[in-house]
């Protein structure tokens, strides 16, 4: 009789462990390549930068970092696992080593930086926040919300910029706070509120899923600097110059002229430095980084550089969101946008 | 002195509110003015009600579309279950692989399979067949969903678990042909009738032995691919925790409520204090305080995925309502059946489980498949904290490209689906209440 | 012949041989201490991995933020706020209020409509009682969430909007109706309103001394006292005697349409509307059905005993059936009035700031003290839960049989 019972308490404390996992204290880079895959951590759904399709697949802009960063490590794409965390715990599942890295919309803030453990890697999309109005409503600007009710969207930086815009213009602005976007957005359309707030990406998206998109309009004013990149647990610097870099690449990429399409010919036929650098023909760029020569290749081959993954995601590919690019912030350095890498040597 | 002639009357027909269709209106539906106002009242809700669901929902539905402007193209004002019916892989298995379906539709069979033998009529042993289930099946079917290589563990259980499914089902296949149970037609082949029973039994457990070393020799080599957590989703995922969350509560249910009617006093007031706490806060603290706060309990190092950390909390939660039924379950039984059990000897473990649990039992089963119900209802709150299950399945097809915006049609599909599911149990937990209690009215 | 029994007795001695491993008080001690040691133990190890971790990961612990300005704002408040200004310990605060607002009202509300659908499952009209069934059945059925949120998004297409406000006092303008909330005018009390308020709750005190009177007198002599026309009675006429001799002023803040919204007045925003209608109807079908059995479980006999002494059928179910339905109604009552507690915790799929929404994940996401944060919000629900389950245990002790 004891003896079962001391059997089948053993029992239980084994089998409770058997759903865990023990790590030691090694590199996140050797983590990753012990366990063959990568773990990137995404949102619930975000048209654009991460979207379920009815295959159950991923797809967006923030998944073709991801896809990227594993591209660079395993030469793969496909080495890739995506956990879709709410935005609730998004940051806490980072730091306990639940998933390797994040891309998810998350904007960066100090306030973020320095107090949650974690650090945000290179920018890969400038956003900011707007309204949009009814466009028979008459409002013309967002001076015009005074005493308003707004929509927002709750746990998310969104809900503190439209507090302190309405408290820097004196506007007394009443905010309706959701946890679902369609129960938000419908709200929205019936009236309910006069205008909706959400990142521009956001509004675009929204906007072309009414039933008339004629008949709304986004309001001039950005209120607020949404510089949306990736992020990985503050400690391990190997790791985060990996996906740092693995973000710039997709952006020299681009500024170079180098596409998924001719990559190959590039690689075998370019004369320029920078580019035979960065595809691993000549120097050593990887060794700092803990990868194989071609990780850049890799980047670019299975992924595409910065501009097709905007079109395809953003602009206006079959599954893009319909924004446009030339003028705005997410536009190469070289036409006037925000788009910089440093140099590759 | 007269003399009474009695002389038969025919027998009258009855009247008509009693015989005819009128009659019966009459008197069930308008027999008083109270009555007939409230039954034109009612009538009119049914009317509007079932008009609007019947012209939005399937006269001017689209069935078969592209996108969701093409379902607006079509018809402007009906339900677009296009978008529905697309994503129904996705709503069902979630994101798992579609070649590994199978493995999800194999977990499911085999657990009617296994189950099947409780409702046939002349199967003995049923209660072992129950706890078989409660125990083995969890390995076998979280092996199938999981995949991946198995650990000497997981051999050893999954073995166990096809020898006892076998067995099982052969049981259950004598049981209905023939009224007798596996053990007494395998001593009837071997002609081991007239042995003590020592004997018998060993040659039962020898005969055991052999067919789970056959087993255990069968699944070294059958491996399925190994399919990560995060993979799951849908229908799939909300019954893996619901029922996680069930067969664990019930073990430590009955755990909770011994340890509340103990008479130590430090496991006592444990015990209790265990119980009032996950009983008086929402589930949903509970998720979020198992996602934000496990991960710090655990050593540096120690990384328990989220699907464990959920099933972690829904279980605990689960566990402290159990008990509270099991409490009532013991309630019940008369104090007789305590003093009697204590006078032929039995110590407290002998008897509550062999007095005392076996007939509690009987009052408890309607309560737990209701708090099966509730438990399968109370799920939905994971999509809350980001795992897609079936209702975060519905509401991720409103941010697919093609079908932006479309969220009444899934949500009303996932209403409709929790609904045939969750009556039926309890058709069923009410045709178990007068079952089980048959016997005991008088 | 009588035995003789003097001295010879041989008195058997038991012979206590301390067994240590079966004595009983032994083992129980030992299991206890056992117990206690192994939760002990575990308590703290989890406590020191907490700490450890936190100073690991570089977040924040203490109860200082507490008194940290929150940046942001909330629609519904029911105390002064302004972001900026106000701190997190007013959120919380806030939170609370706004989450015993709604669970009190729908507690109050769901009993009302649970009882009322409950009798009218048993009622003798067939189509009456199959609708009450079908909505029993369909309301038990389906999730609480995805009521919630269909009824918002219902509330929604009903509701006109701001510019066509509903007008629900039919003229005089004082209470309106539309999809931004409910507006209704509220008094602005002056310095002597509150003789009127204390006048109130002494005909509170004075309704509670009428009824046990009238009890009394029903049992000594069976003469009925109309004690609720009486009691409504007090309740209006003596607070408005003492405020018209006091002579306060009640004026009154009119909701006007500026701009975009209404000012002034009180407010319910549409999510409070929802939420209630949601968790009044859920919660009364799970009463109705525990109504219904508890009405059931009474004896048949009853109710025939009633009728033949010539009570009509509604006051032979006020008078006999109900008080001993009671006494199965109860118990189920108090995890239905907890639950309509918790249950509200789901404001948060619809955008009502109760103490979830706007602590546990508004703040929370702010300023990132989970632990507190999650803490602060189960020991909120615990008291409520556990002052609900007192209050209510005290009341089902009184209707319970009382057993040998």
């Amino acid at each position: 009789m004891k003896l079962n019972f001391i059997l089948t308490v053993a029992a239980i404390v084994a089998i409770s462990f058997a759903g865990a996992t023990t790590t030691k204290a090694k590199t996140t880079l050797e983590i990753v390549k012990e366990r063959g895959h990568l773990r990137c951590q995404v949102g619930p759904a975000s048209p654009g930068f991460y979207n379920l399709d009815a295959k159950g697949e991923w797809y967006g802009s923030d998944v073709s970092v991801c896809q990227a960063v594993a591209a660079a490590i395993f030469g793969s794409k496909k080495k890739l696992e995506i956990q879709s965390v709410s935005s609730q715990v998004r940051f806490t599942a980072l730091a306990n080593g639940e998933s390797d890295m994040l891309s998810r919309t998350a904007t960066w803030t100090l306030l973020r930086d320095t107090q949650l453990g974690l650090d945000f890697t290179a920018v890969n999309f400038y956003d900011g926040q707007g309204f949009m109005v009814p466009k028979d409503s008459g409002i013309t600007s967002a001076m015009d919300l005074k005493g308003a009710t707004v929509c927002v969207l709750t746990g998310t930086t969104t809900e503190l910029n439209l507090a302190d815009f309405s408290r820097a213009n004196n506007l007394n602005i009443k905010p309706v706070t959701f946890e679902d976007s369609n129960v938000r957005n419908d709200t929205y359309l019936q009236g309910g509120c006069d205008a909706l707030t959400n990142d521009k990406s956001g509004l675009a998206s929204n906007k072309a899923a009414f039933p008339n998109p004629g008949d709304h309009t986004v309001l001039p004013e950005t209120i607020s600097k949404e510089p949306l990149a990736p992020a990985v647990r503050q400690g391990d610097a190997q790791w985060f110059d990996i996906v740092k870099w693995t973000v710039y690449t997709l952006i020299n990429a681009e500024e170079h002229g180098i596409t998924k399409a001719n990559v190959d010919k590039m690689r075998s036929t370019s004369t320029n430095a920078s580019v035979r650098r960065m595809l691993g023909v000549e120097g050593n760029l990887n060794e700092g980084l803990g990868l194989s020569k071609d990780w850049a290749y890799n980047i670019i081959k299975e992924v595409g550089n910065y501009g097709e993954i905007y079109e395809a995601y953003m602009g206006g590919g079959k599954l893009g969101i319909g924004i446009g690019r030339s003028g705005s912030a997410n536009d190469l350095w070289t036409r006037g946008g925000l788009m910089y890498s440093p140099p590759f040597r | 002195m007269s003399i009474v002639k009695y002389k038969k009357t025919a027998p009258r027909d009855a009247p008509l509110s009693e015989t005819t269709f009128i009659g019966w209106l009459q008197k069930n539906l308008f027999s008083s003015w109270v009555n007939t106002i409230l039954t034109i009242i009612s009538l009119y809700i049914v009317y509007a009600v079932v008009k609007s669901l019947w012209f939005w929902g399937i006269q001017d539905a689209v069935w078969v579309a592209e996108n969701r402007r093409e379902c607006f193209a079509i018809s402007k004002h009906g339900a677009c279950w296009a978008g529905v019916l697309i994503w129904l892989d996705n709503i069902f298995y979630g994101r798992f692989p579609r070649d590994e379906l199978w493995r999800v539709n194999l977990g499911g069979l085999l657990l009617v399979l296994w189950m099947a033998p409780l409702w046939l009529p002349r199967v003995k042993d049923k209660i072992f067949i129950g706890l078989s289930t409660v125990f083995l099946y969890p390995f076998l079917a979280g092996y199938l969903f999981a995949g991946g290589d198995k650990g000497i563990f997981m051999q050893v259980m999954v073995s166990g678990a096809i020898v006892c499914l076998a067995g099982n089902t052969l049981h259950s296949i004598l049981g209905v042909m023939s009224g007798r149970g596996l053990p007494e037609v395998l001593i009837g082949i071997l002609r081991k009738e007239n042995a003590s029973d020592g004997n018998q039994r060993n040659t039962l457990l020898v005969i055991l032995a052999v067919a789970y070393v056959i087993a255990y020799a069968l699944q070294t080599s059958w491996s399925v691919m190994a399919v990560p957590w995060s993979k799951w989703g849908g229908m799939h995922l909300t019954l893996v925790i619901s029922g996680i969350g069930i067969t664990s509560a019930l073990p430590g249910g009955i755990v909770l409520a011994l340890g509340r009617r103990s008479r130590l006093p430090v496991i006592r007031v444990l015990s209790v204090s265990f119980i009032e706490i996950f009983r008086s806060v929402p589930l949903i603290t509970v998720l979020f305080m198992a996602t934000t706060m496990f991960p710090l309990f655990m050593p540096e190092g120690f990384v328990l995925n989220k699907l464990v950390q959920v099933i972690i909390a829904v279980c605990l939660f689960s566990a402290c309502y159990m008990a509270e039924t099991v409490r009532a379950g013991l309630q019940a039984i008369p104090k007789g059946q305590y003093e009697a059990a204590h006078t032929i000897g039995l110590g407290y473990w002998g008897m509550m489980s062999l007095i005392v649990m076996p007939q509690a039992l009987k009052h408890m089963i309607p309560n737990i498949v209701g708090s099966f119900i509730g438990l399968l209802k109370d799920t939905t709150l994971v999509s809350i904290i980001g795992l897609f299950d079936l209702l975060g399945m519905l509401r991720a097809i409103s941010q697919d490209i093609p079908w932006r915006g479309l969220h009444h049609e899934p949500l009303i599909f996932g209403a409709a689906l929790y609904f045939v599911v969750c009556f039926v149990m309890s058709k069923y937990s009410r045709h178990l209440e007068v079952k089980l209690s048959a016997g005991g009215e008088r | 012949m009588a035995i003789d029994d003097s001295g010879k007795t041989a008195t058997l001695k038991p012979k206590a041989k301390f067994d240590f491993f079966h004595d009983e008080r032994v083992r129980s001690t030992a299991y206890q201490i056992l117990t206690a040691c192994v939760v002990g133990w575990s308590a703290w190890y989890l406590i020191t991995n907490t700490a450890h971790n936190l100073e690991v990961r570089g977040m924040n612990t203490g109860f200082g933020f507490l008194t940290a300005t929150a940046g942001f704002d909330t629609d519904f408040k029911l105390i002064e706020y302004k972001p900026g200004v106000g701190t997190y310990g007013r959120i919380f605060l806030i939170g609370c209020i706004n989450t015993l607002l709604v669970s009190f009202l729908a507690i109050i509300l769901s009993t009302v409509l649970g009882f009322a659908v409950g009798v009218l499952r048993l009622s003798s009209n067939w189509l009456v009682a199959r609708l009450a069934l079908a909505y029993v059945e369909v309301v038990r059925n389906t999730p609480l969430l995805l009521q919630i949120i269909f009824w918002y998004v219902g509330v929604f297409a009903l509701l006109p909007r701001v510019k066509n406000s509903l007008d629900l006092s039919a003229g005089a303008e004082v209470a309106f109706l539309n999809n931004r909330g409910l507006y209704a005018a509220w008094p602005v009390l002056d310095d002597m309103f509150w003789m009127t308020i204390f006048a109130f709750f002494v005909a509170v005190a004075g309704v509670l001394l009428l009824r046990r009177w009238a009890h009394r007198r029903q049992d000594e002599t069976g003469k009925q006292f109309p004690v609720l026309a009486a009691s409504i009675a007090l309740l209006i006429v003596f607070p408005y005697l003492v405020y018209l001799a006091s002579g306060s002023t009640l004026n009154w803040d009119v909701p006007k349409l500026q701009g975009f919204n209404f000012a002034g007045g009180a407010a319910l925003p549409p999510a409070f509307l929802a939420l209630l209608v949601a968790l009044v109807s859920y919660h009364a079908a799970h009463l109705a059905e525990a109504v219904r059995a508890g009405i059931l479980s009474v004896d048949k006999g009853q109710t025939e005993a009633a009728l033949a002494i010539g009570l009509r059928p509604n006051k032979a179910n006020s008078l006999i059936i109900i008080p001993q339905a009671m006494r199965a109604i109860v118990p189920p009552m108090i995890s239905l009035w907890m639950n309509v507690v918790k249950n509200s915790s789901l404001a948060i799929a619809i955008g009502y700031s109760d103490v979830v929404a706007l602590f546990m994940q508004t703040a929370l996401n702010q300023a990132g003290y989970a632990v507190e944060m999650v803490g602060m919000t189960m020991a909120f629900y615990m008291f409520i839960s556990l002052s609900i389950s007192g209050v209510l245990n005290i009341y089902n002790k009184r209707v319970q049989l009382e057993e040998r």
